[in-house]
């Protein structure tokens, strides 16, 4: 199950970020996204480590905590994703799709010409397409 | 997935687009005319960028980001590749687009045509045309401007129509 | 690098070093204690050798020197496992002392990151040799344990021989010696220790021949101590600064120890360490040595010694190791590990632990392995090689102790910080820090300070973690805080705050800020708590409950301080600059609050032709007076004391929860003149500091200025608009600095408008340069200056169209000094229209009623001094005291629509000695006024009579509801007179016009000049007197209305001044008419009719011209009797001809035979219906009838399209004439008439043009300048007389 999916400017600045957990630890996934912008830079200035290939936007498992994976994605406009999961086994495959159906919507999202570069995204169909995502996360591993 | 639209809806919203500040609302303050149209282009850029680099891995160097200019992003905008690109390798790179869509369909002012070819008026229509001409190229710097800085390519662009209808960009990048 | 160098080497060299037992009798401590000194204290300074350069030999043959060594001394009640709870308690205290000392800092800003170096508390290094010290003397590892044994008898013992046997007697020793987990045969000294203060020491030296000879003559040694008698000796304080207790820090510490003294323990324990300790180690290394290679080195000894373990392979495992005793071989080679570990032979150390670690392993002897594994580590890292091993070799033990469970945490713990250690050295800080977050336990107190160690590998890592560093500070807090740390938890959060200050993630910052606030207040410092609290204010991010939770807990804390809290930044509410809107009234004066938000060009352009020289509104007076004030005031504000300065400013709630505001006032500070100079370089934010100065005198300035103060409550996100006033009360300059506020009656909050306003001029960049933002807030106050207030009684919000009334406007000026020279102008005369003083007490509508006795009474117009549409009051008006002036004013709703009205009062100060001259009262009142009767005229030449005209009037009731009588219908001006073509009662039946109700009636308009001249038409056309129609029913007995007399007439000018503009109408001969009508008595309930009111309707311009301005008529005889037996039948007509138009028109008459006349007449019918229609429906049609019926067959005979055309023109078929402007000519006709029947001759045409001498004024008219028309009919019957 996601817990939390956040989406970090270039400047480390949070542009969204949303817990789907019942429990308000809203804080500690604060935390912990806050946390793995170390570790993606980590990944970022030392390629070797980071993903499976050269330079590939998925930056795979960032640091598993005590009962969290969480997982990043860098894009080339240097915006981070993260993802937060609490569910021990994830397929790959799965977070690799997450990740590409988040980014569409991202940039649907920026592409509104009212929202400000480097501002909180507050669209609502935004939010709507990622819980979507979330609650389809996982069900299908195809493309 | 991808949308298309009408080139001609596009041409023409180009077209109205300046006009509407060249004459409208920054009539005799040329330079904030084209300030303001080359930062619509910029935004345009900006959010193009975003949509372009989605499924490749991230460039390593300004190179890449600029040949990514060249050949994707470039075809998805204009439906062909740059034709030339230059670079002296301090930061500098000229694109040379041989036929510049936004160019094409452009004509000068007949009024100034129809005159008798004196050479003043000829020049003068030159300029004049030249002129016209830079104000529409304000938004495509503005565009490659946009993308190259949502790249993380902080630069100034400028357009250069000498030898029409190839137009070259010339892209300084901030060190 | 040389390992011991590093911390890690340096720690390694002090703890793991041989372990002296020291056994000593009471009399020992007491001679010691004199000095404030245990026995060991006062030995343990001299237990360090730097350079001690003692030869070793250990396994192979050359020796090396060693050069640092130490000895640690144990009494032997020490010597064994520390119980968990005392160490724990022991660690607890030194945090919680930590926690005491950096109190200091606790109140200083954090430092920024960057300066790692001095964050890095100091304590750790302290904190982690106690946390090692825990796990010491443990039976699974060799080092701990004692290597020698020292037995001190005092001299003052009695029999010390015996005394040094029953020390070292065994139930007395420590555990490790008795369960056999170390050797107990060890090596012992024997120290007569004698204080020189008792007694000379022979005794002490026949005590020592006599132990020489009991113990052995090199095993035994004696020690003088206190030789200074007293004992004001001065040691310098490193010496014994360990043991410096914070009790009593200034006891000074071996006072009696003079320095042979000194010397003597020195050479004890240099003898002890170099000729016994030391030389006892090696050999016994050696023969252990020999001994491991005998029996473990080689082929043979390998297998069997596998074979062997496989043997004892059912052996249950105990990971407590009892089963190896000393003298198991295991144990031994440990020992030999040890002994070579702390004479740093590493080598030889690292080589038998690889030995025996297999062994353990095998064994399953989990902890010994794991011991053996982190003294590889150790070793691989003293020996400065393969840190990979080194690494692999510390985690492997790490791991292992902490698989063994509880038993094994305290040494995972140690090894982990060795570990650590290890990783810092090699700048590997990341993995450090995960180290230390592996070390951390549930037990919360113990892994707070690891944490708090993690953060700073964080910081220190590169490159830098910042948002690790944070984290782990955060969590270290916490930790921090659930064992009440309370101030270690404040310092992490703070060093906390300087990652997470100035970034976006406002649920952190919150949570940090808002906690740290929390715990500051715990210990009371509000102030501290106070600020930090103030940072989550404003948060608008959280949800309801939090955002109730963070105020509830700040205004706890003021309530708890007790006093009311000054904040400088409060951010609740937030304050709206840009709504920031400052009414003042210097010369302009306003009637209403909501005058002053018209737009001031509107002001200026209805003041300037009354105020001298207008050239810059605000300063024009200050030229006059320039030499009064400084030049610089110019460019500042006026206002005059005793008149409020009103700002209306926004305050916007940012919260979810609703907040209470209170004593919302403004920070104003007023300075004599004379000091000006000195306040005008106040810059905001000096103001700001001594701010509290500035409100301290705040009651001082009570007697300068009043302040208005405003309670109120924002409800969740709520904004409000409200409005401060300052009110001065002597002259000086004031400026207005700020705004203070009170929140929920504890907190009172500043806002410097000045700094804000000026960053926001910076903000948006294009502002007027000229006038700085502050100034708006600068006023010169100058003295109180009389002030008139005005308004206007009885106005009606609503009106119908071309309602009359009458209306008082009352001028009050409330200061004892008066005002003179008023003037007044209106915006919209054509609305509001000023009467005279004489009709103040007029009552419409009796005043308009026609007097019977008129005509030359009624006063013209021009008795009132109106110069282009200003006013000018009488002189003699003066207004003072509390005397009003009331003056008439005349409402005429003109049109309808919604109307401002715009009213300046002008007035001069009564003394010129005042500052200002002049003052002007603003007004401004709306009026929407709604259709009532919408009455429009039609007028059309009448064709039989020249200057005759018919009016046609058209009125409808656009009304909902009112219904009107029609009351009398007026031509304006003596040339034109209206009379009735019906009875009354003919046209209004109904006597009134019900809502809705439309009609139209005719009058007859005649025209009573002769070719008339322009001028003196012109001359009268302003004052004459009309003619009137009565249209109220006959029963009716109310007079007619006098539409010359003043306000009609008034309003008629402007009507026409108005309407002239609407339709450019430049010909001269039109007429105006004046509809007067009066709302319907309500005969439902008379009771509620209020004051007879009055409508008049003006229609001007009403053009009587037709479309051409030619017309004519054919006179002549209608019917006539003729003999055609005799000849054919010539009449004579005659056309008159009329040029109405104001040039000289030529005229061309053109006739034409044609047959069938009555083509013609049709024709002529369709062309004339175009503005005639009205006409033909009348008179001359009916004759017709007549006439055709009976005459019908004639009419059809000459209908008969074969008969030849029944008359011709004889005489001129074509005629042209001149006609002059507005006179009539006459051309005689003829026709010849064949047989007898009626005819029309019709069939002629005018063709007009007219020849204009100034052409300018008729461009773009839309009247014509030439035209053709068909003639009218005129129907003649010739009969046959017979």
């Amino acid at each position: 199950m996601i817990a939390c999916v956040a989406v970090i400017g270039h400047q480390n600045n949070p542009l969204y970020i949303q817990s789907f957990t019942e429990a308000d630890d809203a804080l500690k996934l604060h935390h912990i996204v806050h946390c793995s912008l170390d570790v993606v830079e980590e990944r970022v200035n030392n390629p070797k480590k980071s993903g499976p290939t050269l330079n590939e936007t998925f930056l795979g498992l960032l640091y598993p905590t005590e009962n969290y994976k969480v997982y990043g994605y860098l894009t080339n406009t240097k915006v981070k994703f993260i993802l937060v999961t609490t569910d021990l086994d994830v397929r790959d495959a799965d977070v690799r799709n997450f990740f590409r159906r988040f980014h569409a919507a991202y940039v649907d999202a920026v592409s509104n010409p009212f929202h400000v570069p480097g501002k909180k995204i507050t669209s609502k169909t935004f939010a709507e397409r990622v819980s979507n995502i979330v609650k389809s996360f996982g069900l299908s591993s195809a493309g | 997935m991808a949308r298309e639209v009408s080139e001609s809806c596009i041409d023409s919203l180009l077209t109205e687009m300046v006009s509407s500040y060249c004459n409208r609302f920054d009539a005799n303050k040329p330079e904030l005319a084209g300030r303001r149209i080359e930062a619509i282009g910029y935004q345009v850029g900006h959010q193009l960028a975003e949509r372009y680099t989605m499924e490749r891995p991230r460039f390593s160097d300004h190179l890449e980001a600029i040949k990514f200019i060249c050949k994707d992003f470039w075809s998805e905008v204009f439906k062909k590749q740059i034709d030339n690109l230059k670079t002296n390798h301090r930061g500098t790179f000229v694109l040379q687009d041989n036929k510049f869509r936004w160019l094409a369909r452009m004509s000068v002012d007949p009024s100034i045509e129809n005159v008798d070819l004196s050479q003043d008026t000829s020049a003068l229509a030159e300029n004049k045309a030249t002129q016209a001409m830079g104000m529409h190229l304000y938004f495509p710097c503005g565009i490659i401007r946009g993308a190259l800085s949502n790249l993380g390519i902080p630069c100034a662009v400028s357009a250069d129509i000498s030898n029409l209808p190839a137009c070259s960009f010339v892209v300084r990048i901030k060190a | 690098m040389d390992p011991g160098t590093t911390p890690l080497g340096k720690m390694l060299l002090e703890e793991i070093t041989p372990v002296v037992m020291v056994l000593r009798t009471p009399l020992v401590e007491e001679a010691c204690l004199k000095n404030d000194l245990s026995f060991i204290q006062m030995l343990s300074p001299f237990c360090t050798f730097s350079n001690i350069d003692v030869p070793v030999r250990t396994s192979s043959d050359q020796p090396y020197r060693l050069q640092k060594f130490k000895l640690r001394l144990f009494y032997e009640s020490d010597i064994r496992q520390p119980n968990l709870e005392v160490a724990k308690e022991r660690l607890k205290q030194v945090i919680t002392q930590a926690g005491e000392k950096d109190n200091s800092e606790l109140c200083s800003d954090p430092p920024p990151i960057g300066s790692e170096s001095e964050i890095l508390p100091s304590w750790f290094e302290f904190f982690n040799k106690e946390l090692v010290r825990t796990v010491s003397f443990s039976d699974h590892e060799a080092f701990d344990h004692p290597v020698a044994c020292l037995l001190v008898v005092s001299s003052k013992d009695e029999q010390p021989i015996n005394r040094f046997v029953d020390l070292f007697n065994t139930n007395k020793l420590p555990s490790l010696l008795n369960d056999g987990a170390m050797d107990p045969k060890i090596l012992k000294h024997y120290l007569l220790v004698h204080d020189n203060q008792d007694r000379s020491s022979e005794k002490a030296t026949k005590l020592l021949t006599e132990m020489k000879n009991t113990f052995g003559t090199n095993d035994c040694h004696m020690l003088c101590i206190n030789s200074s008698q007293d004992g004001q000796i001065e040691h310098q304080d490193s010496l014994w600064a360990p043991c410096k207790s914070v009790a009593s820090p200034n006891q000074h510490l071996g006072c009696l120890l003079n320095i042979d003294d000194l010397n003597e323990i020195k050479d004890l324990m240099q003898e002890l360490s170099s000729k016994h300790i030391i030389p006892y180690m090696e050999q016994k290394v050696r023969a252990l040595n020999q001994q491991v290679s005998a029996t473990r080195k080689g082929f043979r000894n390998q297998i069997k010694n596998l074979w062997w373990r496989k043997g004892k392979e059912d052996t249950p495992d105990s990971p407590s190791g009892l089963m190896y005793t000393f003298s198991s071989i295991e144990s031994q080679i440990r020992v030999l590990g040890d002994y070579a570990f702390m004479l740093r032979d590493y080598e030889l150390a690292l080589s038998n632990y690889r030995l025996i670690s297999t062994d353990y392993k095998l064994d399953k002897a989990w902890k010994r392995y794991a011991g053996v594994q982190e003294m590889m580590g150790l070793a691989y890292f003293m020996l400065d090689q393969s840190r990979k091993e080194a690494e692999y070799c510390m985690e492997n033990a790490f791991n292992t102790y902490l698989k063994i469970g509880s038993s094994g945490q305290q040494n995972a713990t140690r090894c982990g910080l060795w570990w650590i250690e290890m990783l810092k050295t090699r700048d590997q800080y990341k993995e450090a820090a995960t180290v230390y977050f592996r070390i951390c336990s549930e037990e919360s107190l113990h892994s707070a300070v690891m944490l708090e160690q993690a953060s700073y590998c964080y910081l220190l890592s590169q490159p830098r973690m910042l948002h690790k560093y944070g984290f782990h500070l955060v969590l270290s807090g916490d930790r921090y805080k659930k064992c009440d740390q309370i101030k270690h938890a404040i310092r992490t959060y703070r060093s906390a705050i300087s990652v997470y200050k100035g970034t976006t993630w406002s649920y952190i910052k919150d949570h940090v800020y808002f906690h740290i606030g929390q715990w500051y207040a715990f210990l009371g410092m509000y102030d501290v708590a106070f600020t930090h609290l103030l940072e989550v204010l404003t948060c608008s991010h959280q949800s309801k409950t939090t955002q109730e939770l963070f105020l509830r807990e700040f205004l706890q804390i003021v309530q708890r301080t007790g006093k009311t809290f000054e904040a400088l930044k409060l951010q609740l509410p937030v304050i709206n600059i840009s709504s920031l809107k400052v009414v003042f009234e210097d010369h302009r004066t306003y009637a209403s609050p909501a005058v002053a938000s018209v737009r001031e060009s509107l002001w200026r352009s209805l003041e300037e032709d009354m105020i001298p020289s207008l050239s810059t509104a605000r300063t024009n007076w200050l030229e006059l007076q320039s030499k009064l004030l400084p030049k610089k005031y110019k460019e500042s504000n006026i206002c005059v004391a005793g008149e409020a300065i009103k700002v209306d400013i926004e305050f916007e709630n940012p919260l979810k929860i609703p907040i209470s505001i209170s004593s919302v006032s403004l920070i104003c500070e007023l300075s004599e003149l004379d000091e000006m100079t000195s306040d005008t370089s106040h810059s905001a934010t000096e103001l700001w500091n001594d701010e509290h100065k500035l409100l301290g005198d705040m009651s001082s300035d009570a007697s300068l200025f009043t302040l208005s103060e405003v309670d109120f409550t924002l409800g969740g996100d709520e904004t409000k608009l409200v409005q401060l006033t300052v009110t001065p009360k002597v002259e000086g300059s004031l400026r207005i600095v700020g705004i203070r506020w009170k929140l929920s009656g504890s907190v009172v909050g500043y806002y410097s408008l000045e700094s804000n306003l000026g960053k926001r001029k910076t903000a948006k960049g294009r502002r007027k340069p000229k006038h700085s933002p502050g100034n708006d807030l600068k006023f010169v106050v100058i003295k109180s200056l009389p002030k008139l207030e005005g308004f206007i009684h009885s106005l009606p919000e609503k009106a119908y169209a071309g309602d009359l009334r009458h209306l008082v406007l009352e001028l009050r000026n409330q200061s004892e000094f008066s005002v003179k020279n008023l003037k007044m102008k209106i915006s919209h005369p054509r609305f509001l229209n000023i009467g005279d003083h004489e009709d103040l007490n007029l009552e419409i509508p009796d005043c308009l009623e026609k007097k019977t006795n008129v005509e030359q009474t009624d006063v013209p117009a021009d008795s009132k001094k109106v110069s282009h549409g200003v006013f000018l009051f009488p002189e003699d008006i003066s207004i003072e005291g509390e005397r009003p002036l009331l003056w008439p004013l005349w409402l005429r709703a003109a049109v309808p629509g919604t109307i401002s009205l715009y009213i300046v009062i002008y007035y001069e100060m009564g003394d010129a000695s005042s500052v200002m001259r002049y003052r002007t009262l603003r007004m401004h009142y709306n009026l929407q006024v709604l259709p009532s009767l919408d009455v429009s005229f039609t007028i059309s030449p009448c064709p039989s009579k020249l200057q005759e005209f018919l009016v046609r009037m058209d009125v409808v009731n656009k009304t909902s509801s009112e219904s009107f009588q029609v009351n009398q219908l007026s031509s304006v001006g003596w040339q034109w007179e209206i009379s009735l073509l019906q009875a009354v009662d003919a046209i209004f039946p109904s006597q009134s016009l019900i809502a809705g109700q439309a009609l139209s009636c005719f009058f007859m308009l005649k025209s009573l000049r002769k070719s008339s001249r322009t001028e003196e038409k012109i001359s009268s056309l302003s004052r004459s007197p009309g003619s009137d129609v009565r249209l109220a029913p006959e029963g009716n007995k109310d007079a007619l209305f006098d539409i010359c007399c003043s306000p009609l007439a008034d309003f008629h000018d402007c009507e026409r001044l108005q309407q002239h503009e609407l339709s450019n109408q430049e010909d001269t001969n039109t007429v105006d008419f004046i509809l007067i009508s009066r709302p319907l008595k309500s005969d439902i309930n008379p009771g509620t009719s209020d004051a007879p009111r009055l409508f008049s309707h003006h229609a001007c311009h009403c053009s009587t011209a037709s479309a051409s301005p030619i017309s004519w008529v054919v006179a002549g005889p209608r019917t006539k009797c003729h003999d055609f037996s005799v000849s054919f039948c010539e009449i004579n007509l005659r056309m008159i001809i009329y040029n109405a138009s104001d040039a000289v028109a030529s005229v061309g008459i053109n006739t034409h035979d044609s047959p069938g006349g009555n083509v013609q007449l049709s024709d002529g019918n369709t062309v004339a219906s175009g503005n005639q229609a009205g006409w033909h429906s009348l008179s001359p049609v009916d004759d017709i009838k007549i006439n055709s019926d009976v005459l019908g067959s004639n009419v059809g005979k000459s209908q008969s399209p074969e008969s030849v055309s029944p008359f011709i023109w004889s005489g001129t078929s074509s005629t042209r004439v001149q006609l002059e402007p507005m006179s009539s000519t006459e051309i005689p006709l003829q026709i010849c008439v064949f047989s007898p029947g009626t005819y029309d001759l019709s069939n002629y045409v005018l063709n007009w043009n007219l020849l204009h001498v100034n052409n300018e004024e008729n461009v773009g008219k839309t009247k014509q300048t030439s035209g053709t028309s068909p003639g009218y009919p005129y129907y003649l019957t010739v009969l046959p007389s017979d």
